[in-house]
């Protein structure tokens, strides 16, 4: 008994210790880590703004969409920014895009997941998302990599389960500025 | 031995990826890009110091029924603030090595090392031999990494200084690269080679055979 009881305090104490350790440097990383991620949000809807003046975020978190930000021009509404959270092969995946009032997509970009480098990573490229410009008003989003012609079928083999999240997420987006129909 | 030759011998004698063959995964999927490799590389020499000096130090409190555990639990916490130190500090990195970064976790030549030297070694032969270890293990990965780089997509890709990019392109082979090379079947096919020419090397070492 005495032999058990000891055993579980070491383990105990080692952990202790290693958590210790780590809350530490979090507590050093962790503002840091925070800063990054929202210059890199920043970036992401500088990036798909298309020039547009970016207007308010609009928070929704319905699971697919987290929020939507309208595009103006002088003229009023040009379309919407909207984030996306969709699953990966390495697991979560956040999309930022911005679409045309009718649902169709002007620019699209990955920001944070964890795909496979090599693989799932191309999609960061900014070839990856050009198959899907255009798309999703009057000639719909790719849903399937069967969808695509013989060179992007091609261009993304070997990693299918990231294709799938990107375009399953690109087609939610779509389908949400749909719904909106040009309002704030 | 010498404290020296706990530093050497994972250098070349003892490697880790061409002798004893260990870490392949991450070998094979990070040594797409010189930076990647020197980023994985790095990573790993710290983890592997660490944890093997503080599994030495814990060697003879540790009870032997739950080692395994216990260095599971020190290996993930060096790991853990690895990520968490790239993640603040140097985010490009981070990025590119996406899961293979959590994944030194259960990267062999870390547990492999606590099992076979640090559990049964001091302190400073322990650091020694982890720093070695390390050091091997990101020789190898950046020479794998360099050679896929430069005939897989004829750039050697280095970390951004001043006004230098970070990116070399070599003419000629930017144009035309042996794409084969970047994908994993092109990384196994080149450690076959590899491997070859280093037990070649080894085996005309020892007088045997080449």
């Amino acid at each position: 008994m005495t032999r058990y009881i000891k055993t579980g305090v070491i383990l105990f104490l080692i952990c202790a210790v290693c958590t210790a350790l780590c809350a530490l440097v979090n507590e050093v990383t962790a503002p840091r880590i925070a800063a990054n991620t929202e210059n890199d949000r920043l970036a992401a809807l500088a990036d798909v703004s298309g020039g547009f003046t970016i207007g308010e975020q609009v928070d929704v978190g319905d699971g697919s969409i987290n929020y939507y930000i309208p595009l103006t021009d002088g003229s009023g509404i040009a379309g919407y920014i909207v984030e996306l959270s969709t699953s990966g092969y390495g697991g979560a995946m956040t999309v930022v895009a911005s679409y045309k009032s009718d649902g169709t997509l002007m620019e699209a970009k990955l920001t944070s997941n964890s795909e496979t480098p090599g693989l799932g990573k191309k999609a960061e490229e900014g070839w990856y998302m050009d198959m899907f410009k255009g798309l999703g008003g009057s000639s719909p989003l790719p849903a399937s990599k069967s969808d695509l012609s013989p060179e992007d079928n091609a261009a993304v083999s070997g990693a299918s389960v990231t294709f799938g999240g990107v375009s399953s997420a690109l087609i939610s987006g779509s389908e949400f500025v749909k719904g909106l129909g040009g309002a704030v | 031995m010498s404290h020296i030759k706990e530093l050497t011998k994972g250098i070349f004698k003892e490697n880790p990826t061409f002798i004893i063959m260990l870490g392949m995964c991450p070998t094979l999927g990070v040594s797409t890009q010189v930076s990647n490799a020197l980023g994985m590389g790095v990573s790993v020499i710290f983890v592997l110091t660490c944890s093997n000096i503080f599994i030495s130090l814990l060697r003879k409190i540790i009870p032997d029924s739950v080692r395994i555990p216990s260095y599971i639990v020190i290996i993930a916490s060096f790991v853990t603030i690895v990520e968490m130190v790239l993640h603040a500090f140097v985010p490009s990195v981070y990025e590119a090595l996406g899961v293979y970064l959590p994944l030194i976790v259960v990267n062999c030549i870390i547990l492999g090392r606590a099992e076979a030297f640090a559990g049964k070694n001091g302190v400073l032969d322990s650091a020694l031999d982890g720093i070695g270890m390390g050091i091997g293990f990101t020789m190898s990965l950046s020479f794998i990494a360099l050679i896929r780089e430069i005939f897989g997509a004829g750039t050697i890709t280095l970390f951004p200084v001043g006004s230098f990019s970070g990116v070399i392109t070599i003419p000629g082979l930017s144009e035309s690269p042996v794409r084969v090379l970047t994908l994993a079947a092109g990384a196994l096919l080149l450690m076959g080679y590899l491997k070859a020419f280093f037990q070649w090397k080894t085996a005309r070492g020892k007088g045997g055979e080449a």
